[in-house]
């Protein structure tokens, strides 16, 4: 029985599964508001409060806001606070990992729904080199560190109030979610001072080459996200771990072939046991495309949960399958 | 006039073509003899190299026939523009003696080989185009001299190291090249229905190879290495959609054996894992002594086998492109071969394979004159003492004058690792 289980998710279209979750994820988090469904101010993804309809807030938006509390105050007992939303996303970062980003966030699926588009038209998606991929990583991080360094200069009182939520101002996730809901007002620039008209112009920009980028790259954004960079500094603490049996591994790179986010090492590692890497989004693309046995596996609580087989290569490659095939 | 016919000198073609076949009748006949419990199936098989070799029927003569010097020109996009692949690499020992006039002494015999079956110019199924990816500097070469035979021959840029992104890059571009001239010798483009088409051909292909595989991984094995060499190097000129049927009716029978417990070996018959130069028809030498010495191949790493079958190709969107990059992916970096500079992907993989069919011992052959695998050698026997699986390394050649040397030591090892098993027990 357990065996026949594990052969129907190991066997299963992971393209549709995805498919249907991403589209029931997109409803549920971007018109949650509609059925007045809420789920805190500490998500892990980029449900964006400026849609008024958003079911939850994203974290980095709580985060900067929590932060800017004057100096005296971090210190005092609101620090609290700020630690209480921080568990509460781990907490809920726990629960699926990176997953998060391949599943759930709303701004990855429209990513991939854009992706879906230009695919329908036959026009084939281009890639970065090595060199421009080391380098493009790291602007996630540069972004973390303006999520995090700007509000605490404003709360020492160097910055100014205009510096208020830096981030969501350059954001493309800030001038598009409420676009879902009918609300085109996100697309200004705001020339009530200097600092504010650079930020949101960089978002006005940022948001156009967002729908150019994801049009010929696939998963454009998430190489700059930092919700991506903060995922990976606790991916530790996930109950899901993504695993890699190297000895299993003849690194023919079809993994690599499909990976939105053209990690290498996923073909390439055959020593880490832990292959998540910073930019992974574990949507679970190289898994299926694996073809040796349990080389690549998703571990929930270390009990293997969907792994890479030649059977399922082959199903899902539309390779046919042989009639008197034997089941181990 | 009537007594010429009679009276017919033998040509040196026709004496080629008799020494070839007496090479290949000795090896199918003790195949087919030697040892018990045959496979019926086999049947197609022996018979087809009977017919290609000894009776040098043409298979593909209404095709257009694309000759390859290694495994690295992919058949999915010959396939896909209606050309058939027929890898040239050759095990004759008559060839190789004709090539010896025309290589050096201690060149490799599958190169002599080949270089010498290019100079008879005596094929069955002769290739109208060749394709040559520049692999061992001996091949490489090759390819030159059998140009200067009057071959249309084309270099395949092949990069010598595999972990760079370079290396990557580097392929990709030349398997896109090799598409380009091979679709300009055929007139006819190369289209999205027609590739995946044959990825999903080949594909099949290579799952029912992996299905043999899974019976050769239980403890009773129901077939012989030396079967199975035969099967996977009839994928080299044989009739695609024929082979795929054999294959299939092969299974079933091995599904039944395999339910009636019917062992191909002894019951305390060692079981090998085979690497290094590859055994070639009829140059089956190693594996038939390693046979007859009451031992079983359950597995090998070796390009005219495994490593022709394992890698199968992923695409993520299904464009032409897509396509050829994962295929080009496939072909260099999961490859084996010990042209590249380091090769730890090899020692892994023997030792992946040692331990996923529970092999006893590994057998190392190298040609000799096969540099590259010789150079290997020492590395990869350290690796194996490290981890603690035994392994004989042989040097051969293609000559028979060896045969008693070879299977003293041979045998040697085989009862070494009996000793070990029954100590174990």
């Amino acid at each position: 029985m357990l065996n026949k289980i594990k052969k129907f998710i190991n066997n299963g279209d992971l393209r549709k599964v995805r498919f249907w979750i991403q589209l029931v994820t997109f409803i549920l988090f971007v018109y949650g508001g509609y059925f007045a469904i809420s789920f805190g101010s500490s998500f892990p993804i980029f449900t964006c409060p400026f849609n008024d309809e958003s079911s939850a807030i994203c974290y980095l938006i709580s985060l900067q806001h929590q932060l800017a509390m004057p100096t005296q105050v971090i210190f005092s007992m609101a620090s609290l606070g700020i630690l209480i939303g921080l568990i509460t996303f781990i907490a809920w970062f726990a629960v699926l990992n990176k997953a998060w980003c391949g599943y759930m966030c709303p701004f990855g699926t429209l990513q991939d729904w854009i992706t879906a588009l230009r695919k329908r038209m036959g026009i084939r998606f281009s890639t970065y080199t090595q060199n421009e991929f080391e380098n493009l990583s790291k602007i996630k991080y540069i972004f973390l560190a303006i999520i995090l360094l700007v509000p605490l200069f404003m709360g020492l009182g160097v910055l100014d109030r205009e510096w208020t939520h830096a981030f969501c101002q350059m954001c493309p996730a800030r001038i598009i979610s409420p676009m879902f809901v009918g609300d085109f007002s996100q697309w200004t620039i705001d020339f009530s001072s200097i600092t504010v008209m650079i930020l949101t112009g960089i978002g006005v920009a940022f948001t156009g080459l967002f729908f150019v980028g994801s049009f010929v790259k696939k998963r454009f954004f998430c190489f700059f996200c930092p919700m991506s960079g903060l995922h990976y500094i606790f991916s530790k603490f996930s109950i899901i771990r993504f695993t890699k049996e190297g000895d299993k591994c003849t690194r023919c790179g079809d993994c690599y072939a499909v990976c939105d986010m053209q990690i290498k090492d996923i073909a390439d590692d055959v020593i880490s046991k832990n292959i998540l890497r910073d930019d992974c989004i574990l949507c679970l693309k190289c898994v299926a495309a694996c073809p040796e046995d349990d080389a690549l596996h998703i571990d929930i609580f270390n009990i293997k949960t969907f792994s890479s087989t030649k059977e399922g290569f082959n199903k899902r490659m539309g390779i046919q399958k042989f009639k008197g095939s034997i089941d181990e | 006039m009537s007594n010429n016919n009679q009276h017919k000198i033998e040509s040196p073609k026709d004496r080629q073509n008799r020494h070839k076949a007496m090479e290949a009748i000795k090896l199918l006949n003790s195949i087919k003899e030697d040892f018990k419990s045959p496979v019926k199936s086999m049947d197609y098989f022996y018979d087809l190299f009977e017919r290609v070799y000894c009776k040098n029927e043409a298979l593909h003569s209404e095709n257009v026939k694309v000759g390859t010097m290694c495994i690295q020109i992919p058949s999915e996009i010959i396939y896909a523009l209606d050309g058939v692949p027929i890898r040239l690499c050759n095990g004759f020992y008559t060839d190789d003696e004709i090539g010896s006039d025309l290589l050096p002494q201690k060149a490799c015999p599958l190169v002599k080989a080949t270089v010498g079956h290019f100079a008879s110019g005596n094929f069955s199924d002769k290739p109208d185009i060749v394709f040559s990816p520049t692999t061992c500097d001996q091949k490489t070469k090759s390819g030159a001299i059998i140009q200067t035979f009057g071959y249309d021959v084309i270099d395949v840029d092949f990069p010598r190291t595999k972990e760079s992104e370079e290396s990557r890059e580097y392929f990709r571009k030349s398997i896109k090249e090799f598409t380009t001239k091979l679709s300009k010798f055929q007139n006819k483009k190369l289209s999205r229905k027609n590739l995946k088409a044959s990825i999903s051909k080949i594909g099949y292909a290579q799952s029912l190879y992996h299905e043999l595989s899974k019976y050769r991984e239980n403890t009773i094995v129901p077939i012989l290495g030396i079967d199975v060499f035969l099967i996977t190097n009839a994928f080299f000129f044989d009739k695609i959609d024929n082979w795929i049927e054999a294959m299939e009716s092969l299974l079933v029978e091995l599904d039944n054996r395999n339910k009636e417990k019917i062992n191909a070996a002894g019951k305390l018959s060692p079981r090998i894992v085979y690497t290094g130069s590859p055994p070639i028809f009829p140059n089956y030498k190693i594996p038939h002594i390693i046979e007859q010495s009451d031992a079983i191949i359950v597995a090998d790493e070796t390009c005219s086998s495994n490593r022709m079958f394992n890698d199968m190709v992923a695409v993520d969107e299904w464009l032409v492109n897509d396509m050829l990059d994962s295929i080009a992916d496939k072909y260099l970096k999961a490859c084996t071969c010990p042209i590249f500079t380091k090769n730890d992907d090899r020692i892994r993989r023997i030792i992946h394979l040692a331990k996923q069919y529970k092999a006893d011992g590994v057998i190392y052959q190298a040609f000799a004159g096969c540099t590259v695998y010789e150079m290997e050698q020492r590395s990869v026997l350290e690796a194996m003492e490290k981890a603690g699986i035994p392994i004989l390394y042989i040097e051969s050649d293609y000559s028979p004058s060896q045969h008693g040397q070879l299977s003293t030591r041979i045998e040697a090892f085989i009862e070494s690792l009996k000793t070990r098993r029954r100590n174990k027990k």
